[in-house]
């Protein structure tokens, strides 16, 4: 046992180093993409009543335009080396730091979202696969195709509107937490954890409320894929012989679904979890927005449109890492779910 | 069998709706006494001198910080807003302009201080006011408008007095001290935080506030939210008196309909940035107080490259003029919230005044339009694009349309152009753009002002790019010309000028559209165009 964990996380390390080489080229990448990019910062940023030529040169020595572009790099480079992301035009504080308070807000909206789809897209899936062809398996279909046509933004401004301001039972959609609530003391940086840390159950509820709205709208986009994904490797699964030979031998209806087929037919949903999980981390922004959730996407978006540089290639920077780390993480996940498989 | 997965489904439906009614929102019992603000903009910086400093970032400084002295305010068509003749003391008790208007002596208030405690003195309004005109901020560009250029000209007379002395008799040197920039900063205090790089602790004020303002901040998260609480030494605003809300907060929510949302249900207090239609349908319900104050600071433009063919022919301008549909523009644009600079009838072909900006004696006529295209010698029109930026595209997108349309039907193909802000500022900056619309806002808004910094030089708001040496001499000679008829006379000769010329069109002043809880009172449209939380209240 303890060689084989050993073993894998070996494996992992090495799986870490050989992923470097790819980061380091979405750096550079990134860094001349937003060079190439039509559109000054510095102009834009300069846009008082009165503004002129000085205050543009001022600002552009200040972000470090003045150099040339590879002269631009290799400062890059060697801030990103001594941990420094630089600094943001737009909110006036470094990156680093922007990018370590958005991040839990995002990572938290996500888990939720993904957590809610996989509960409501697994079984959903399933009982699809159990009855193929049945009025179950087409409303299902219906569902999925209803949630991946309606772009988030919409079923977030329909929620908004019908929990918010027609019914009132949500709080108002502005954000983590309500603002006349206190914080609590930051540990982890995702809310829900740090106030049950904090023992504050009323703070917890608050902090829960903010989250289910943004969380329900990401998760009705993502079930449709998962749960296509569950249905069609559970018909295959069902129809394998395995599944025939349990049945025969009389095995419960639990023991033959849940520990034979859906066992067997979780490998693919995993995958597909993993992607979704690092598509939705960066697509979120629609309901960053709706939401005024302080997370990275919106955060970014913001960066993007005022050509502020750093902020784009630190969050470009975050997502592949992170999109590495899930990778990981779904590796791994395999080997649990199927002993078979082992990483390399 | 198969009840297993049907009975997850209701428990999830269940949880979901348990954790959505249970807790009843803990609004604190202060409610009353803060005022909850939402924008879609948000603070960058504390000191709304660095560069880069939003308008949210302005408006917050406004009461962070005192400045020597305050605009006043009048009623414009029953609504309030600031006035740019009436200047106040605000840390200056008195103040005196010497007959030959080349020196202003203030008198500091003797109850003044800073928020931590420490008398304000007139050695902290000479460091502030150096900063200003020394360090490399944005101060310096603001009050060089105003004659204000070297540290030189700020003596301190005794701890309480203060003379600044002009090279000429500068009109807008006083109103310029009570503009956004130069905010009287704790001196002692900021020193402490200076260093040999950053001499006037530039760092340490995008941080922190070292003022004597009306709020305190408590909680500042750029990009998020800015908590302040009232400074309750405060009582420059009415006398023995601080601010009435106890704590304001100013939140941003990116989502326009959401902030509409928001204010509907009285979460909010009060909003200054919804859309046109929202306001419109709040309005029409009632409920809610809509103050809409045409910005008459600022004006929205069709501009035109003054160098750039077929733009520099002067009937070419002068065709587009009359062939922009500018009543429909008007109702698609803004819905008709704001006041119209177009379809003047000037009677004997003379401008009725000398102010700007001012309504132009244009309107929709295509027969016009098509003879002017001939008299430049385009009979049968050109090809061109028409540029705005996605931050304008509620407004701008609409616009767009119908000039492309329009101008259609004069043989002038319009090709629409939606650029990035970003790029859209680069490419104004570098004079590449031949047709665009944009805005312009002027903090002090008087005639020479508008036409010097807004119709000549080859800068970046000049964005006709005009380069007309008889209007530069004519906006120069009235900025120091001390006889108002006189003044009055430029004013008409330059508008004359520019009816002549053509060199952009003027399409508007859109509304500043301010709704509030019905309970709010008090609010006055201010120069920075924000909301100044000292001036409202609640009933």
């Amino acid at each position: 046992m303890m060689t084989g964990l050993g073993a894998t996380l070996a494996r992992a390390g090495r799986r870490l180093l050989s992923s470097l080489p790819a980061l380091f080229g979405v750096l550079v990448f990134t860094f001349l993409l937003m060079r190439v990019l039509p559109g000054d910062p510095a102009v834009f940023f300069a846009s008082g009543p009165n503004a002129g030529k000085e205050e543009i040169e001022q600002i552009r020595k200040q972000m470090g335009l003045d150099k040339s572009v590879p002269e631009q790099l290799v400062f890059y480079l060697s801030d990103i080396g001594h941990g420094n992301l630089g600094r943001s035009m737009m909110t006036g504080q470094p990156v680093l730091k922007d990018l370590r308070e958005r991040l839990p807000a995002s990572l938290e909206l996500t888990f939720t979202a993904l957590l809610i789809a996989l509960i409501a897209a697994v079984p959903l899936g399933v009982l699809a696969a159990l009855r193929p062809g049945s009025v179950v398996d087409h409303g299902v279909r219906l569902f999925c195709a209803l949630g991946v046509c309606v772009p988030t933004f919409v079923s977030g401004l329909l929620l908004i509107y019908v929990f918010y301001y027609l019914l009132g039972l949500a709080p108002d959609p502005t954000g983590r937490i309500d603002v006349f609530t206190s914080l609590p003391p930051q540990r982890t940086g995702f809310l829900s954890i740090d106030f049950l840390l904090a023992g504050d159950i009323e703070g917890w509820w608050t902090a829960c409320r903010q989250l289910i709205l943004p969380a329900v709208s990401m998760a009705l986009f993502v079930i449709a894929p998962l749960a296509r994904i569950t249905r069609a490797s559970m018909l295959v699964s069902l129809g394998s012989d395995f599944v025939r030979t349990a049945r025969s031998v009389g095995l419960s209806w639990r023991k033959v679904v849940v520990t034979y087929a859906l066992r067997n037919a979780i490998l693919p949903v995993i995958t597909i979890a993993g992607i979704v999980f690092s598509t939705m981390l960066g697509a979120n922004v629609l309901v960053e927005k709706v939401f005024s959730w302080p997370g990275v996407a919106s955060y970014a978006l913001d960066a993007l449109l005022s050509s502020d540089y750093a902020p784009v290639q630190g969050f470009v920077l975050l997502m592949a890492s992170l999109f590495v780390l899930v990778n990981l993480v779904v590796d791994i996940c395999y080997g649990i779910a199927d002993p078979r498989v082992s990483i390399g | 069998m198969r009840f297993v997965s049907f009975r997850l489904a209701p428990r999830v439906l269940a949880t979901t709706a348990l954790l959505l009614i249970a807790a009843v929102p803990s609004q604190a019992q202060t409610r009353a006494e803060t005022l909850r603000y939402v924008t879609g903009a948000s603070v960058n910086t504390l000191d709304p001198n660095i560069p880069g400093s939003t308008r949210e970032s302005f408006a917050l400084s406004m009461s962070t910080y005192d400045r020597l002295v305050a605009f006043g305010r009048k009623q414009l068509n029953g609504k309030w807003v600031f006035d740019l003749d009436k200047i106040t003391g605000e840390l200056a008790e008195s103040y005196d302009v010497s007959p030959d208007g080349l020196k202003l002596t203030f008198r500091l208030r003797k109850d003044a201080k800073f928020q931590d405690g420490s008398p304000v003195t007139a050695e902290d309004v000479k460091w502030s006011l150096d900063r200003c005109v020394t360090a490399p901020i944005l101060g310096k560009a603001q009050l060089l408008t105003g004659s204000l250029t070297s540290a030189d000209q700020f003596k301190v007379i005794d701890p309480l007095t203060i003379e600044v002395t002009l090279p000429k008799p500068d009109k807008l040197a006083l109103p310029n001290l009570a503009t956004v920039y130069p905010m009287i900063i704790n001196s002692k205090l900021a020193k402490q935080h200076a260093t040999a790089d950053d001499p006037w602790a530039t760092a340490w004020l995008k941080e922190n506030t070292a003022g004597s303002g009306a709020y305190v901040i408590e909680t500042f998260k750029p990009g998020e939210q800015v908590i302040v609480k009232r400074n309750e030494a405060w009582n420059r605003g009415s006398p023995d008196k601080p601010a009435f809300f106890k704590r304001v907060i100013i939140q941003s929510v990116p989502e326009p309909a959401t902030r509409a949302n928001l204010v509907e249900r009285g979460d909010a207090d009060l909003v200054v940035d919804l859309q046109a239609s929202d306001v419109q349908s709040l309005e029409a319900k009632g409920k809610l107080k809509v103050v809409s104050t045409p910005q008459y600071n600022s004006i929205t433009f069709v501009s035109m490259n003054n160098q750039i063919p077929p733009f520099d022919n002067v009937n070419v301008r002068r065709a587009i003029a009359f062939a922009l549909p500018y009543d429909d523009m008007f109702k698609a644009a803004l819905f008709g919230r704001g006041a119209p600079l177009f379809g003047a009838s000037w009677p004997d072909g003379k401008p009725l005044n000398g102010i700007y900006p001012f309504q132009q004696p244009v309107k929709l006529d295509l027969d016009k339009a098509r003879e002017y295209l001939k008299a430049a010698g385009l009979p049968e029109g050109f090809s061109t694009t028409f540029s705005f930026n996605v931050g304008q595209a509620s407004t701008a997108e609409p616009m767009a349309a119908l000039v492309k349309e329009s101008l259609g039907k004069i043989g002038i193909k319009v090709d629409i152009q939606k650029l990035p802000d970003a790029q859209m500022s680069t490419q104004i900056n570098e004079k590449k753009l031949p047709f665009f619309t944009e805005g312009i806002v002027a903090w002090l808004p008087s005639t020479d002002y508008f036409y010097r910094n807004f119709y000549t030089g080859n800068q970046r708001w000049n964005y006709s790019s005009i380069n007309n040496p008889d209007l530069a001499a004519v906006a120069q000679e009235a900025r120091f010309e001390p006889d108002k008829a006189k003044y009055e006379e430029d004013g008409r000769k330059l508008n004359a000028m520019h009816a002549d010329l053509m060199p952009q069109i003027m399409l508007w002043q859109p509304n500043q559209d301010a709704v509030m809880a019905s309970s709010i009172e008090g609010y006055t449209y201010e120069f920075h165009r924000q909301v100044d939380y000292r001036d409202v209240s609640r009933k």
